[in-house]
């Protein structure tokens, strides 16, 4: 086999919109995106299928640009839902006689149009206002929702602030680089002049903070009883933040100095939670942990696990990756009962037991940030940067998801960062633009009949604005009798996100090594499948043959079982980094999980010498493997989380010097090099390209290492692990493994 | 009488019998105990200040004094006490009877020792304000500025700390500098001293040990980690003032029909433990504020709901008082707790309710604290009573800390205890008597607190059998007595005061004069209220007034001149002819009629008796009465109705109200503005003098009394006339003379009261 004719997806990630020719009413990819567009009619020909069978929802992702989501508001009418399966309407709906029934495409039933919603049919049985009502014209809307959508006033955007300021949070530094970049986001919180903050600062002891707007500076409250933990004050924990904020100026200025002699080493996090849901539990919000440590005293302590390489490779090696204690999970659920949802900013260089702390953001549609051992002058921008776009995105608030879907297919298994309130209802008490999630279809017994099948997307939630809104992305799909059509139509980003979310899940339950075979034989029977549908057709004999749709497929799940969260055993990566990656991965976009598993790598020596070369990311990028890198060269390696930046042995020295700011002959520290612009062209063109390549990427920010070729250990834990093609320790090359795969598809 | 003031000043002693009856059974027969009140740090001019350390007699402890008998030649001293012979150590080897050490000069009975500096620093005062959040607006205010003010007047160095509490329990760590911090505790529940340890991190740079922790820095503790609540008071004016600027009414709402959620005795036992955490055995007070009742944890004194009134005498008679008990409980464990740690608790109760004075008397008195009851944080008996606590003048208090007292005597006197600001350190002993007084069963007391003014009320036991060697006179008939008081002066030293006293016993027939002349009637009077207050308290079914009665006619049957049953011949030596008169004072007073009162103010009015000096106990007993007017100079006037009249002014002393009284006339004449014209310049005079008067007497007293200035038939006049003889009442036969009152009581007049008395003395 000739590696160079093997499928690489070199050009950048394309989104299927060419589906959007056959059904263009249906919403944009983007929002929703099925593992194959075309639905098998039956179990028997789902169960030839092999790969799963769902869809990756994003239902607040980025707007296509050009476009917006249309907002109705249908008034006294009330929003228009079909009377038994309460579906939203939609550009799919039919409307019969003359106008005053109106057919729902979910579940098929007839439903009266109210008076102030009639409107007569052209002679095609069009409604004669479709093109000015977007709810009948375009996939995806949002619905302004009247009081019936409320239980409750909508609640104003609200962050509380949880912070470890123990030993190990004021060494590191991260409680400076926090306070800073709340202080600077003050004025850009969503929902002014609604908007409530709080803080509860914690080491073995709980500090309240009084922030009422009358006071000339906050005062501090310590609660230490950790087994009776209560509230010191009715009022003014949370407060107003356009009233207060003097005061919450004050505090944030002075909380780095406030601790800086704090020689607590303890981190009681279990009673700040519970604290915390005292404080929040009229509202809700958003809580944004910062932990620096083990939280080892109080309620829900935690205890040094997962240092016990024995484990690995034995039953109990998952039990590693899940909470021990079930006091994390409850807490969650408790906070999303209250509409509260929960961030974990977790900073240890030591085990923090990210598995623990993770399920409060896992349960509550919160998110896992993970910067171990932080030390704030490298990692103060990255902390700053994502701290800043959390506090600042555009929020959803105390909301709930459902996804329908038509009769004969229904959603079984949902894979994400939510609670699971009913058995379709998804509880998110915030969510925003950088939070995708999974779900997998199954099929009834009987046969499908229909021709095609719909899916409807709901979030209800409150605006920061102090709105409620339905947000509402339909889409339809064929359904097919025939195998084929289902390759043909097969979504291999949908699949590889769906496929990582299960394998991640898996890791929870099983072995690392069973999680990553489990992959590798979905991947090989449903080869097998292709190849014998197509041998019988083509007589094709010994050839590998992939369906065009997913000829990439081999390379992402090699990819799935190389990353940080499946690969390797005890040695290859910290527990913590594990979990987080875990975590992360829960929650990631399509179009992200596809640049995670495959990212970008760029040759850019040239482009900095030559003077008119503009950067162009995605006609350069080359194979994920040690033979695309020339020794003489410099490259950038971006996986939409960090990039890396390689000089090659006899990279020269002028460039580097002009590029870098750095001379290698004196051995400079490279982990420490901070990235900065200086004079030179040369350094300017570099940093025009990062900004580029981060400009792509804003939900986080890509902190920068600089390792040279033939550094160890840094190479190779930065980059040559990294480099999916190649085969390293216990791991299979690019060629090997389709070898592999080959092999195992042509057995029986 | 005067020989008595003149051993007074001497020695801060007053006794009731200067002559002692030499027996048992005598001693009984002269029914007003053998009793003492003595004033352990009474200022006493020229005394002196030995720079070194006493000696002390190898057998009995008690130190050298002039009773001792040296012998020059053999270096020799024999203890008084215990007759031991004690050899003088080689630095008193030149001592000659013409070289004489200062401990040995027969006026020095009352004598200081001050530890050398190597013994120990100056240990700087503590001063831990507790204040109750739960008030008005207004009453915050006054409260506000007057712990501002006595912030400004603390003594320079001490170390200040404050808790403020309401629903909630806050310390505040005034060391934090960055912004007001405090430690918050639930008012309902007990807080210990390990959990103050753990849970306001005082082990946080060290590891903790892990046995045998009691604390303090001599302990472990590090001086930073208490300095983070206490510190001098110079470092953290600034954060005080501040605080006490932004100090804001308990924040949780309060229903219409309930009380504040009051935790006065969670913040007092958090104050105590925080105390014994960081300066255990040192000098320090809690300086407690409180403007209402308890209504959560331990010592609660009512419940919340408003319905409910708070206890009053009846109820505790009936036993109906439910938390009262419970309360007295606790605050007999923290009493102990301050008195372990050497700390003592001040209360400045002001509110129109009661806050529960009655409950936290134990604690207050054992640990020797100060204690003022106003209406109000804004009245002048609250706010200059403060001053005064501070101001440096000669009537300042002179706080000191962390006294132990001990006594010692001859053989055949035992000691049954003290009713006083003190409590019992169990240290028993062939001294002690078997019947109990006080604080008995030992010969060494705890004085966490004391002032110049703090008076103790020894009560003796003559041991002496009767019998013929009894009365044949023996080698001596001296009793010595030793009163040992060692303190932590305000200077932050240890000091020493040594006061060594003998009295000569009498006993067999004839010994009755000698007794007559040793009585000292206003020591007597003293002794028997503050006895018949504790027992009062002690005794259930206790009957004061047949108990006084009884005492008094059997004084006067043994101490009267008469034929018996002639009344008409009765009459009683001067050293004992007023006794009679302050026993019926006693009788009305509000030391015995309780019922007028709330169980706070008897609680209130007791401790301050308690810790009084004869002189001010005879005042609240029987009140001082000055009659101004123009017939002559201001003089005495019998505390009597007859006294008032139109045209008099009456100044009235009861030690708690000063009241100046105008008769109806000098009123009329004041409301005319007479004063004001130069040609009355003598009224205006007349007007003034009374107020000066009273201005002097609230300079130097303190609690400062509440000063009530009211007219002839005015609404305030019932100040002066509850305090009068009713020799005139509203039924009686003689109508009063013009310009004169009458009372409006069925109280009998001393006149009866003599009457009666006269007849059963005889009998
Ligand atoms: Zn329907
Ligand atoms: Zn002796």
């Amino acid at each position: 086999v000739d590696a160079k004719s093997l499928p690489r997806p070199l050009n950048g990630h394309e989104e299927p919109i060419k589906i959007l020719e056959t059904y263009p009413l249906n919403c944009h990819p983007r929002f929703l995106r099925l593992t194959t567009h075309a639905i098998p009619s039956s179990q028997s020909l789902l169960a030839r299928w092999h790969l799963p069978l769902g869809a990756v929802v994003h239902p607040l992702a980025e707007v296509p640009d050009g476009e917006e989501v249309p907002i109705v508001n249908f008034g006294p009418a009330g929003i228009i839902r079909c009377r038994r399966c309460r579906t939203y309407v939609n550009p799919y709906v039919t409307f019969t006689d003359a106008g005053r029934k109106w057919r729902c495409n979910i579940c098929s039933l007839l439903n009266d149009v109210p008076g102030e919603y009639y409107c007569a049919l052209d002679a095609s049985g069009r409604r004669c206002d479709v093109d000015q009502r977007p709810e009948l014209s375009k996939g995806s809307v949002e619905f302004v929702a009247p009081t019936e959508y409320m239980v409750r006033p909508p609640m104003p955007p609200l962050y509380f602030f949880l912070i470890d300021v123990s030993v190990s949070a004021v060494r590191g530094g991260f409680l400076e680089v926090v306070a800073k970049t709340i202080e600077s986001c003050l004025d850009e919180l969503p929902g002014f002049p609604r908007t409530q903050i709080g803080f509860l600062t914690f080491d073995s002891t709980l500090h309240f903070h009084n922030l009422k707007s009358s006071l000339m500076q906050p005062q501090m409250l310590v609660v230490a009883d950790l087994d009776d933990i209560f509230l010191p004050l009715p009022d003014d924990l949370l407060v107003n933040l356009a009233d207060s904020r003097h005061v919450v100026d004050a505090l944030l200025d002075s909380l780095p100095s406030m601790f800086q002699d704090n020689a607590n080493i303890e981190s009681a996090l279990g009673p700040a939670l519970k604290a915390a849901l005292m404080v929040m539990s009229q509202l809700g919000g958003k809580l944004l942990v910062f932990q620096s440590t083990l939280p080892a005293i109080g309620v829900g302590r935690l205890r040094l696990r997962g240092d016990d390489l024995r484990i690995y490779g034995t039953d109990k090696e998952h039990t590693l990756r899940i909470p021990e204690d079930p006091f994390y999970k409850q807490m969650a659920a408790e906070f999303t009962k209250n509409q509260i949802a929960v961030d974990v900013y977790a900073f240890s260089e030591k085990y923090t037991d990210i598995a623990s702390l993770g399920s409060l953001a896992k349960y509550t549609g919160g998110q896992v940030y993970h910067y171990p051992s932080f030390q704030a002058p490298t990692h103060h921008e990255k902390l700053g940067y994502e701290l800043a776009r959390d506090l600042t995105r555009e929020t959803a608030w105390e909301s709930v998801m459902r996804i329908r879907c038509g009769k004969g297919v229904r959603f079984t298994t949902y894979h994400g960062h939510f609670m699971l309130r009913s058995t379709d209802l998804l509880a998110l008490p915030a969510v925003d633009c950088d939070k995708a999630f999974a779900m997998q279809l199954s099929l009834e017994d009987t046969l499908m009949t229909t021709q095609t099948v719909y899916f409807q997307v709901a979030l209800l939630y409150t605006s920061s604005s102090g709105e409620r809104r339905i947000r509402v992305h339909t889409a339809a799909a064929p359904v097919v009798v025939d195998l084929g059509e289902m390759y043909r139509w097969a979504d291999t980003g949908a699949i590889i996100s769906l496929l990582s979310r299960l394998a991640v899940e898996n890791t929870l339950s099983h072995k690392l090594e069973d999680a990553r075979q489990l992959m590798q034989l979905k991947l090989v029977k449903s080869l097998k499948e292709y190849r014998n549908l197509h041998a019988v057709q083509h007589r094709l004999g010994g050839r590998l043959i992939f369906p065009e749709s997913l000829r990439f497929l081999p390379l992402y799940v090699l990819a799935l079982c190389k990353s940080v969260a499946l690969r390797g055993g005890y040695a290859d990566v910290p527990l913590d980094e594990r979990c987080a990656a875990g975590y992360n991965m829960m929650i990631l976009s399509i179009r992200r999980m596809l640049k995670l598993l495959h990212p970008g790598l760029y040759r850019i020596d040239e482009n900095l010498i030559k003077d008119s070369e503009e950067f162009n990311e995605s006609s350069k990028q080359l194979a994920l493997s040690a033979q695309s890198l020339d020794p003489r060269a410099l490259y950038i390696y971006d996986d939409g989380f960090s990039f890396i930046i390689w000089l090659g042995r006899m990279l020269s020295p002028d460039l580097l010097n002009n590029t870098l700011g750095v001379d290698l002959s004196v051995f400079p520290d490279l982990s420490r090099l901070a990235l900065l612009e200086h004079g030179h062209e040369y350094s300017r063109k570099l940093m025009r390209i990062i900004r580029r390549l981060r400009e792509k990427d804003p939900s986080c920010f890509q902190l920068c290492h600089v390792v040279r070729q033939g550094e160890q250990p840094r190479e190779g834990s930065l980059l040559l692990s990294n480099l999916v093609e190649d085969q390293t320790a216990g791991t299979s090359g690019y060629i090997d493994w389709i070898l592999q795969i080959y092999r195992q598809s042509q057995s029986s | 009488m005067s020989e008595f003031f003149d051993l007074e000043s001497q020695d801060g002693v007053r006794m009731t019998w200067n002559i002692f009856p030499g027996t048992k059974q005598e001693a009984v027969g002269c029914v007003i105990p053998t009793a003492a009140i003595y004033t352990p740090l009474k200022p006493i001019p020229n005394t002196p200040v030995l720079p070194y350390a006493p000696l002390r007699c190898r057998m009995c402890r008690s130190i050298l004094n002039p009773f001792s008998i040296v012998d020059y030649i053999a270096k020799i001293w024999i203890c008084p006490f215990c007759f031991q012979r004690n050899h003088f150590p080689p630095h008193y080897s030149s001592i000659s009877e013409d070289n004489l050490p200062a401990e040995l000069f027969p006026q020095y009975t009352t004598i200081e020792y001050e530890s050398t500096p190597d013994t120990g620093p100056a240990v700087p005062p503590v001063f831990l304000f507790v204040v109750d959040t739960c008030m008005i607006e207004e009453e915050i205010g006054f409260l506000k500025s007057a712990l501002a003010q006595a912030v400004e007047l603390l003594p320079e160095k001490s170390l200040v700390g404050l808790i403020t509490f309401g629903t909630y329990v806050q310390v505040h760590e005034l060391g934090f500098g960055q912004v007001p911090k405090s430690y918050v505790f639930k008012g309902s529940k007990e807080v210990t001293k390990e959990q103050i340890l753990e849970q306001m991190c005082f082990f946080m740079r060290k590891p903790k040990p892990s046995v045998g922790v009691i604390a303090g820095s001599r302990d472990g503790l590090s001086a930073e980690s208490i300095a983070r609540f206490l510190l001098p008071a110079s470092e953290c004016e600034f954060v005080l003032n501040s605080l006490l600027e932004e100090l804001q009414k308990d924040p949780w709402p309060v229903p219409a029909d309930q009380r504040a959620s009051r935790c006065t005795s969670t913040a007092l036992s958090i104050a105590a433990s925080l105390l014994g955490v960081c300066v255990p055995g040192s000098g320090a007070r809690i300086m407690a504020f409180v403007g209402g009742p308890s209504t959560e944890g331990p010592g609660s004194i009512v419940s919340k709901n408003l319905s409910e009134p708070i206890r009053s005498h009846k109820d505790l008679d009936k036993g109906s008082a439910p938390l009262y008990n419970k309360a007295v409980k606790f605050y007999e464990g923290l009493s102990k707790q301050l008195v372990h740690q050497g700390h003592v608790l001040d209360l400045f109760a002001c509110a129109l309710d009661q806050v529960g004075v009655a409950e936290l008397k134990v604690a207050v008195e054992r640990s020797g604290g100060i204690v003022v009851l106003a209406e109000s944080f804004g009245h002048s008996v609250f706010k200059d009573s403060l001053r005064h606590i501070f101001q440096s003048s000669d009537y300042d208090l002179g706080l000191s800390f962390n006294g132990i007292f001990e006594v010692s005597c001859s053989k055949d006197v035992k000691i049954q205890g003290i009713i006083g600001p003190c409590a019992s350190l169990d240290k028993k002993g062939p001294l002690c008597s078997e019947t109990v007084v006080g604080q008995g069963n030992t010969s060494a007391w705890k004085m966490c607190g004391l002032d110049k003014k703090t008076s103790l009320c020894l009560v003796f036991d003559i041991a002496r059998k009767d019998g013929p060697e009894a009365i044949a006179q023996p080698t001596s008939n001296q009793f010595y007595f030793q009163f040992l008081t060692y303190y932590q002066h305000n200077d932050g030293h240890m000091r020493l005061r040594a006061t060594s006293l003998s009295r000569r016993w009498v006993a067999g027939p004839g010994s009755i004069q000698d007794l007559i002349a040793g009585f000292d009637q206003e020591a007597a009077a003293a002794v028997m209220a503050r006895i018949v207050s504790f027992k009062m308290e002690m005794e259930a079914d206790f009957d004061p007034i047949r108990w006084l009665d009884r005492s008094l006619i059997r004084l006067c049957s043994k101490f009267g001149d008469y034929q018996k049953e002639s009344p008409s011949s009765f009459s009683l030596s001067p050293r004992l002819s007023i006794f009679p008169q302050f026993m019926f004072h006693l009788r009305r007073s509000q030391f015995v009629q309780v019922f007028n009162n709330s169980p706070d103010e008897t609680a209130y009015y007791r401790m301050i008796l308690n810790r009084e000096n004869v002189a001010n106990s005879v005042v609240m007993i029987q009140p001082s009465l000055i009659s101004y007017s123009f017939h002559s100079v201001p003089e005495p006037a019998l505390l009597d109705v007859t006294a008032i009249a139109a045209d008099r002014i009456l100044l009235l002393d009861s030690y708690f109200t000063v009241v100046v009284f105008h008769g109806a006339s000098i009123a009329q004449w004041r409301n005319a503005g007479y004063q004001n014209q130069a040609e009355h310049q003598t009224f205006a005079q007349l007007l003034q003098a009374p107020r000066d008067d009273a201005d002097a007497i609230i300079k130097e007293r303190f609690p400062v009394p509440r000063l009530v200035i009211c007219d002839q038939y005015g609404s305030q006049a019932r100040f002066l006339l509850a305090k009068l003889n009713p020799s005139v009442t509203y039924n009686s036969d003689n109508p009063p003379p013009p310009g004169g009152d009458v009372i409006f009581t069925d109280d009998v007049s001393f006149q009866v009261f003599l009457d009666h008395l006269q007849r059963l003395a005889v009998q």
